[in-house]
């Protein structure tokens, strides 16, 4: 019996993963538990497991090629003769996910879909990860380098048709002649974040040069796009084009923050603790979702998700010689954690994610997001908003500046925090509330302790 | 300069132009002569060739479709009429076996350029045996070329193109089209055999069909841009064999969809042949399979609404037409 092995979907957010590394050959044995293949998703490396033993009768997809979820990439004979089961029901997993197991565990439950489309995930139905399209749709995508993954299908079984790739390829085109007015904000208001219409923009082609500017003696270059690159420009062109975004900044004085942080410092040194501004940061924002759970939520078409965990992710830049780019580490029920846990977590985490990358639970099921770049001495910037939560973020420095206390001038030091929030979720003055709430906290600090 | 005149008279003037240009040419069949044609198609040609070239025959098709096709082995140009391609059946094994064979079988000795003609298709309350499309049947035997015009134009310019024709030729006529009138010139034409013409241009669907259906199909495409703004491209086939896929496959490639509109019934027609050749030649241009329409499984029934619905009509085109452009 053939039993066929499908690029697996790996993360809510996967669409396609590229082939790194074949572990075998086309007539090699393999058994239950191997690791057949190195996948790159769209954030991370992972290992790929079978599930059935048997002769790699055929690799279909190449190292280096890049194919949509679902898609055939490789057979295996078991040398048992019947029909061929369904691929649905032999995905193949990563050794993450399957380690508790033997047999294929449940699809973990997840607190907010990837995205808010109508195309069911691959836990409802895994064939329907195969992405069905007509031929010429498929011609047509590939001529205006749009990718089939990102589409909605209006045909029958959500069939990518020629219309949708048209619709798609007017909607770069449109993205990239009129400049990003309010009236394009409007437009995204009134409509769900993903339509069949209106399939995802991706990046607007006339904005696009097409080779590099040399000056004399200095020629340019290529860089070729990594998975990563790609789904950070896919990830953020979809954010800002359809969610409407606006951003409110509230001052706070650290002073408080940074003498307890530097007294808890000076006591636990000898336990090898170190507690980070940041941390400081990442519980106040999980504390202060208890009195606003509008702030955990997700927009979900045509409902509100409104999140019960409260996963607070930490953006986290990757040095260069990784090939940059940036990943977003997750503190799972940072409420529930001290911010000693907090620490530890965040550190072990960036730690990872600089060195040998992070796995896709790492980076999973955030609720809420936070960016930081006080350490780089930013005063102010705003960030854009990491789908599917509703709000994030952006921290710069603590600055030394004269500030009023009590009536009179002194030296005290500043941060500024700007959160980017979703209109279609939560309005000016809830984000405010929030805000004021996470001001409360980091000016009263001990209150971060209970 | 032209002048509007019935399908009928088209195909009368293109008999009787071949026969004044070459003696070869003859015609034979029932009720020909003497009555003037069952269908009046050749009044007036024994007046003017006389009885040793318009000749009538007694209802024994076997035995002069083997006679015609015996003449034109000889060096002669039978025009064989039958009456309906319905009666053709008893004759099937001289037009099956030996006319499209004999060149073959003979090695290249013996041609026969012999043309059978006559009327095709249901429509008439003719009932179950007397209303057959032949076309599905016989285009699947080679050897034999098969011409099917859909107006009096064609008719006269391609049954002119089958009389001097090396090849056994099947020309299907309609008999609900037999007074359908339209321009023809006066001045001498041939239509080449495996050229379709554009009946109207479209950016949206291609519909291909031969014969009497491509009106249904005109009148479908009049519908579907007006109520749908849905604009067809309809093709008029004209011959069967040679088929102008060339044509089709253009159109298709402009319009990414294709429905097949064919009077016979689907099953091994000449729209599944169509359909599967489109499917070959234009598979990374298609944005959904090629839609077939026919006439129902059925044999023809009697009753006039019956009959009706039961043939590929209008109603039928558009239902296909929207389901291809996803708008059924």
């Amino acid at each position: 019996m053939a039993i066929e092995l499908t690029m697996p979907r790996l993360s809510d957010t996967m669409e396609s993963g590229t082939i790194i590394k074949w572990n075998v050959k086309e007539g090699d044995k393999v058994a239950s538990g191997d690791v057949v293949a190195d996948v790159e998703t769209d954030k991370a490396t992972m290992e790929m497991q079978v599930y059935d033993g048997g002769t790699v009768s055929r690799i279909v997809v190449p190292e280096g090629k890049t194919v949509a979820v679902g898609t055939l990439i490789a057979v295996i004979e078991d040398g048992r003769g019947g029909a061929s089961p369904k691929p649905a029901d032999r995905l193949a997993v990563p050794p993450s996910s399957a380690s508790s197991a033997s047999s294929p565990p449940a699809p973990e439950p997840r607190i907010a879909p990837a995205s808010p489309s109508m195309r069911p995930s691959a836990a409802d139905d895994a064939e329907s990860a195969r992405l069905r399209v007509s031929p010429v749709a498929r011609r047509i995508a590939e001529e205006h380098g749009i990718e089939l993954g990102s589409l909605v299908g209006s045909g029958p079984a959500g069939r990518i048709v020629k219309q949708d790739v048209l619709a798609a390829v007017e909607n770069r085109r449109a993205a990239s002649v009129a400049p990003p007015t309010t009236v394009k904000t409007s437009q995204a208001l009134s409509m769900p974040a993903r339509t069949p219409a209106a399939p995802l923009p991706a990046m607007p082609a006339s904005a696009l040069a097409s080779a590099p500017l040399a000056a004399g003696g200095r020629p340019g270059r290529e860089m070729p796009l990594s998975g990563m690159r790609q789904t950070i420009a896919r990830r953020l062109v979809e954010s800002k084009t359809t969610i409407p975004h606006y951003q409110i900044t509230m001052r706070i004085t650290m002073d408080p923050v940074l003498s307890l942080r530097k007294d808890l410092n000076a006591q636990l040194e000898p336990q090898g603790v170190k507690l980070s501004v940041n941390d400081f940061i990442v519980r106040a924002c999980a504390t202060a979702m208890a009195e606003h759970p509008l702030m955990n939520a997700s927009w979900g078409g045509d409902r509100i998700l409104l999140h019960g965990a409260v996963n607070v992710g930490v953006a986290v830049s990757l040095p260069e010689e990784r090939g940059g780019g940036l990943v977003v580490a997750v503190i799972r029920d940072a409420d529930r954690k001290s911010l000693r846990w907090i620490s530890e977590e965040t550190r072990t985490l960036a730690e990872k994610a600089r060195t040998k990358g992070l796995s896709v639970e790492d980076m999973a099921d955030s609720t809420f997001t936070i960016s930081n770049l006080g350490m780089f001495g930013v005063e102010h910037f705003t960030a854009v908003i990491n789908p599917p939560n509703s709000a994030i973020l952006a921290c710069g420095a603590a600055i030394a500046q004269p500030v009023v206390r009590d009536g009179g001038l002194a030296v005290g030091h500043e941060m500024q925090a700007t959160l980017s929030l979703d209109h279609r979720v939560i309005d000016g003055a809830t984000g405010a509330a929030w805000l004021g709430s996470f001001k409360r906290l980091l000016e009263h600090p001990a209150l971060l302790m209970v | 300069m032209s002048r509007v005149i019935e399908f009928r008279d088209a195909l009368r003037e293109a008999m009787s132009e071949e026969m004044r240009r070459d003696p070869r040419v003859f015609l034979l069949g029932e009720e020909v002569a003497q009555y003037d044609g069952a269908y009046k198609v050749s009044k007036g040609m024994l007046a003017e060739f006389g009885p040793r070239r318009v000749i009538d025959m007694p209802i024994s098709e076997n035995g002069f479709a083997g006679l015609g096709i015996g003449a034109a082995m000889m060096g002669l140009r039978p025009i064989v009429e039958f009456m309906s391609w319905s009666f053709s059946l008893v004759a099937a094994d001289q037009i099956l076996n030996n006319a499209p064979k004999m060149l073959y079988m003979s090695g290249g000795q013996f041609g026969c350029p012999i043309v059978f003609r006559g009327n095709d298709g249901a429509g008439g309350q003719l009932g179950s045996t007397h209303s057959w499309c032949v076309e599905s049947l016989y285009a699947n035997v080679p050897g034999l070329k098969m011409a099917i015009p859909s107006n009096p134009y064609d008719a006269k310019g391609l049954l002119k193109t089958a009389i001097r024709d090396p090849d056994p030729v099947f020309f299907l006529e309609s008999e609900r089209m037999l007074a359908l009138k339209g321009e023809v010139p006066e001045e001498e034409y041939l239509i080449p055999f495996g050229q379709a013409a554009i009946r109207r241009e479209g950016g949206d669907c291609t519909i291909v069909s031969f014969g009497r259906p491509v009106h249904f199909a005109m009148d479908a495409a009049e519908v579907l841009a007006k109520e749908d703004g849905i604009e067809c491209e309809v093709i008029d086939g004209r011959t069967i064999r040679p088929l102008d896929l060339e044509t089709i496959v253009r159109s298709v490639r402009k319009t990414n969809r294709c429905v097949v509109v064919d009077q016979s019934w689907s099953f091994a027609s000449v729209g599944s042949e169509v359909a599967a050749q489109v499917s070959e030649a234009c598979f990374d241009d298609l944005d959904h399979h090629v839609h077939r329409v026919h006439a129902d499984d059925v044999p023809a029934p009697y009753a006039m609404n019956l009959e009706q619905e039961m043939l590929p009509n209008p109603r039928k085109i558009r239902k296909a037409v929207l389901s291809a452009c996803y708008r059924g």
